[in-house]
């Protein structure tokens, strides 16, 4: 599903040149539930990126479902990532003058991957799928920060991706809601989609196939664990 | 409606009080151009269609006498397709015992059968019985009288005659009486003959068959009824051919109305700067949004699309508003122009094609005007995008600029901060100064323009050292005359000068003023050449509009018609007078190698140059000339002379001050939305301040004293510019609608009272943001992203 091959990212700062992420190879399958560990700065933000196109690598090759990414022109990205990623923010990032629905509906928008009757019937079967179909006509602003949270959970899954990355989705979250959304990911992965997911929290263990441990830009591989469900 | 748009909609709703403010600027400069436009049309139709409906005659030709078997060879030529004979005849009308005042004649043989440039009965009696007179409608205010009143009129060979105003007439063809200080009457030929006049009709009214709006066929047409007439023993004393099918007024008209038109588009053109503004601070405000529409899969141009349907948005609310209240603007405009023009408006439907422009202008204008934000606001890559920390993470101190700026303020720590804060986002700031000082521009130029004309009108009237010119019926001896003078006191010096008129092949005719070599009473404005001198014979001096309208130029020899003879002149001067019309200057004693001793004209300096002075002048030199056999055709002051000037330029300036007032409307609505927008991206500096202690008031003054340090610099920008804009202006609008140039003066107080309303413009648009400001709570002000 997911290929990285000798993957760099440097950044030019006012300080100088900052490596964000250093020479990564990694591989992830399809379904695979994978928690990328470490601390702020470490670099998993940037890996997430380089998995979603949203930042191109320095040097290397990133290969998403059989399509090298980096290769890829702006716009042609943005419609590919709309097809085949999804994408969960650590501050939800709901748009604030669309209500719940149409911010999952958004997406299809964009994309045009379901007819325009569709649209609107999928995305409240997606709030319902996370449990918020109740708000769906309600503004973010009138929403818990968990509610807002699935609801971008929703938005991820509108175009059906291969791929949901998440970056710090439970960061903003008290533990018991943290968990249910966790829990939320656990079961799409167990559906088939292949979910990554960044955290500085180290107690996700329960929930993911993989854990990978990054600090100053490189994966640690000794602490690179697998857990067998 | 797909998502994206309801996000569109959305949005502007969040932003409501600004979208409103933008709307209601673009919405100014689309009814200021959807009134000036609907006015174009309108007047353009109207004024050519009511000019048309009187059947203007093709040419007028001046008689000794014409007869109707005359007129009937004329109509046997084909070419001809009516021709009517009139009578026009100078005079003069009082009402009562006030004095006399100008009067053109019009006699008219059979009222019940007018058929070329006809005239409309208004109110009263109609055909005019004998000894009855109908007063054009916009001459009644020159007369002084009404209907029913009793009359003296005394033409320039009869004698003074009751008539009594038994109605008004409405008479297209004709220049504003009111402009023109003169009386338009209508009498039949009985009532001529009891003015002591001769039963004679001296003008034919001709209207060709084809080719109507052809002036060379016209003239060519004419030419051949000249002839006829020449062969049955007349003579034709002058033929005018007017610009076919048009009002005399219908190209001053046309060009004012395309200026308007113009500084209607730059109204657009300002506050599409408020489309900028507004779009960029949305889209700054909306970095990580788009950078999330990214990342869930927009395209840049589908992003764009949002942003552009809102700047379509604002076009169309603007057209909405807009086009009912152009609408209404045009109307007003039609009637003013109506009215100073003296005509009817039949319809005021405005022609589809304006909506239509208006429609694409103002929809295009902000969608021209959000192209740079939006596209610039969607550039930013998905990463930086949604790395974006909030607004208030511009860096201020990074530039020379900004630390210079520290060194300003000194103690007053509340200017300080606002003179800091004004520059913080400085394309905004360049944007709004733009708007605001524009329309310091206008209004100062308008003062400037003003004062100008007032000055150039000054020059051209200082050149004239008299206070009264009486225009005599027929040449008289100088000496007869001299006598009268003798008699009236407060005369200060007198002068018999001969007035008459000439023109070059083919052309109208134009004046000729013949002068004694030795005149105290003209200082001519020679602007090449020399003036005349004694001893000339053959020199003449053009004034600039005859040089402009004949080509003629200084060391040139030119061959004048005047009368019947043909002349030869060398031009040895031009003369600058601005605003007149053309006219050529020859020494007296030419004239004199004819009529020795002769004159027709009185150039009066009068002791005391005040109305009533002149007045009792006037009244007793017309005695004294009546005793010594002298008839005065007519009469008119230098005020007099000099009002038709002054209601002429009165309409440049109210322009000029409405269209000030308009982009100072816009500037102010900018300023509004300026300002708003620094209140929004600052809320948490302000909270900050607020948790430090400072007082809701204090804020208060804080975002006040910023809108007024914008106020000043726009002052700043437009005083530093007034001068040349001014002048630039002055000179294109004289120009174009005088072909004359402008003795340029700048007006200071122009520069105070600006200042005055740009400090009360800016506290006034910074008010309500300021007033947001205070009312925040710290809480609310801190936890804004």
């Amino acid at each position: 599903m997911i290929n990285l091959k000798a993957v760099s990212k440097t950044y030019e700062t006012p300080a100088g040149k900052f490596a964000a992420l250093k020479n990564i190879d990694l591989e992830i399958r399809s379904g695979e539930f994978v928690g990328v560990v470490g601390k702020s700065g470490s670099g998993k933000s940037t890996l997430l990126n380089m998995l979603a196109g949203i930042d191109r690598p320095s040097s290397g090759a990133v290969a998403v479902a059989g399509t090298e990414i980096h290769a890829l022109p702006e716009n042609k990205l943005a419609v590919w990532r709309g097809r085949n990623v999804g994408f969960v923010f650590q501050f939800f990032q709901l748009l604030p003058t669309l209500t719940a629905v149409e911010n999952v509906m958004l997406p299809m928008d964009f994309c045009k991957t379901f007819p325009l009757r569709e649209r609107r019937k999928r995305a409240l079967a997606l709030l319902e799928r996370v449990e918020v179909g109740a708000h769906a006509d309600k503004l973010p602003a009138t929403l818990s920060g968990g509610e807002q949270q699935r609801v971008a959970i929703a938005r991820a899954l509108a175009n059906d991706p291969p791929l949901v990355l998440a970056d710090e989705p439970t960061g903003n979250l008290d533990s018991v809601t943290a968990t249910s959304i966790l829990d939320l990911f656990r079961r799409m992965a167990n559906q088939g989609t292949t979910v990554v997911i960044a955290t500085h929290e180290a107690d996700i263990a329960r929930v993911i196939d993989r854990r990978i441990e990054i600090s100053d830009g490189q994966i640690h591989p000794q602490i690179t664990q697998m857990f067998s469900r | 409606m797909t998502v994206p748009w309801r996000k569109a909609i959305r949005d502007f709703w969040h932003e409501r009080a600004r979208t409103v403010l933008v709307v209601l600027a673009i919405a100014l400069g689309i009814s200021a151009f959807a009134a000036v436009m609907s006015s174009y049309a309108i007047l353009t139709r109207e004024l050519d269609l009511g000019y048309l409906a009187t059947n203007p005659a093709s040419a007028v030709l001046r008689l000794d006498s014409i007869d109707d078997e005359t007129v009937k060879a004329i109509l046997q030529n084909p070419e001809v397709s009516d021709a009517e004979p009139r009578r026009t005849i100078r005079g003069q009308i009082k009402a009562g015992p006030v004095q006399w005042r100008n009067l053109m004649l019009f006699v008219v043989q059979d009222y019940g059968n007018i058929r070329v440039s006809t005239l409309v009965p208004e109110r009263g009696a109609w055909p005019p019985a004998n000894g009855e007179i109908l007063i054009e409608r916009d001459a009644f205010q020159v007369a002084k009288a009404n209907i029913g009143d009793a009359v003296t009129v005394k033409t320039v060979n009869g004698v003074e005659q009751p008539l009594v105003i038994s109605g008004s007439v409405h008479d297209v063809g004709q220049a504003q009486a009111r402009m023109e200080n003169i009386v338009y009457g209508y009498i039949n030929l009985a009532t001529l003959v009891q003015l002591g006049e001769q039963p004679k009709l001296d003008q034919l009214n001709i209207l060709v068959a084809q080719n109507k709006f052809d002036e060379n066929h016209i003239r060519r047409v004419v030419a051949d009824v000249e002839q006829l007439i020449k062969s049955r023993g007349h003579e034709v004393w002058r033929i005018d051919v007017p610009a076919p099918g048009k009002h005399p007024h219908s190209d001053l008209t046309g060009i004012l109305l395309l200026a308007m038109s113009s500084f209607g588009l730059f109204v657009l053109v300002l506050s599409g700067i408020l489309v900028i503004n507004l779009l960029t601070a949305m889209m700054a405000s909306q970095v990580r949004q788009i950078g999330v529409m990214k990342a869930i899969g927009a395209t840049r141009w589908q992003i764009a699309r949002i942003y552009f349907g809102q700047a379509l948005f604002l076009g169309i609310a603007a057209v909405i508003v807009s086009v009912p209240l152009g609408i209404l603007g045009s109307r007003a405009l039609c009637r003013y122009m109506a009215l100073f023009l003296n005509f009817d408006i039949n319809s005021f439907a405005v022609p589809f094609w304006v909506y239509v422009l208006v429609a694409v202008v103002g929809l295009a204008a902000p969608l021209i005007a959000a192209a740079y934000p939006v596209w610039s606001g969607t550039a930013a890559p998905v990463r930086v995008a949604l790395s974006d920390f909030g607004l208030s993470q511009t860096t201020f101190g990074a530039s020379a600029f900004d630390r210079a700026l520290t060194r300003i303020g000194g103690t007053l720590s509340l200017v300080a901060v606002a003179i800091r804060n004004s520059f913080r986002r400085r394309t905004r700031l360049a944007l709004t100064l733009l708007t605001l000082a524009a329309g310091g521009l206008f209004f100062i130029s308008a003062l400037n323009v003003r004062a100008s004309l007032v000055n150039t009108l000054d020059r051209m009237f200082a050149a004239r050292k008299f206070d009264l010119t009486i225009g005599l019926a027929n040449p008289y001896e100088l000496e007869k005359i001299q006598t009268a003078i003798g008699n009236t006191r407060g005369i200060r010096r007198a002068e018999g000068w001969f007035q008459t008129e000439a023109s070059v092949a083919n052309s109208n005719p134009f004046s000729v003023v013949a002068l004694p070599a030795d005149t105290q009473l003209l200082d001519l404005d020679i602007i090449e050449g020399r003036s005349l001198a004694p001893g000339d014979t053959d020199a003449i001096v053009i004034n600039n509009a005859l040089a402009g309208r004949e080509n003629m130029r200084v060391g040139e020899t030119v061959v004048l018609h005047m009368g019947a003879a043909e002349t030869t002149w060398h031009v040895v001067g031009l003369s600058r007078e601005a605003f007149s019309p053309a006219v050529a200057y020859i020494p007296l004693g030419f004239i004199q190698q004819q009529h020795p001793g002769m004159v027709n004209n009185l150039r009066l300096s009068l002791d005391d140059s005040d109305a009533d002075s002149i007045d009792a002048v006037k009244a007793s030199l017309d005695r004294n000339l009546e005793q010594a056999g002298v008839r005065a055709r007519g009469s008119a002051t230098k005020a007099e002379s000099r009002f038709g000037f002054d209601q002429h330029m009165l309409m440049i300036y109210v322009f000029l001050i409405v269209m000030s007032t308009i982009i100072g409307g816009v500037g102010g609505l900018g300023l509004m939305t300026t300002m708003s927008l620094n209140v929004l991206e600052r809320r948490r500096e302000m909270g900050v301040m607020r948790a430090l202690g400072a007082t809701p008031r204090t804020i208060w003054l804080m975002v006040v004293a910023e809108g007024i340090v914008i106020g000043v610099l726009s002052w700043t920008v437009a005083a530093v510019l007034a001068w040349p804009i001014s002048k630039g202006l002055g000179d294109f609008i004289t120009k174009v609608m005088f072909r004359s140039g402008l003795d340029f003066t700048f007006e200071p107080l122009g520069l105070l009272i600006w200042m005055v309303v740009s400090i009360s413009l800016s506290a006034v648009a910074s008010f309500l943001p300021a007033w947001k400001a205070s009312r925040v709570t710290v809480r609310e002000a801190l936890a804004y992203e």
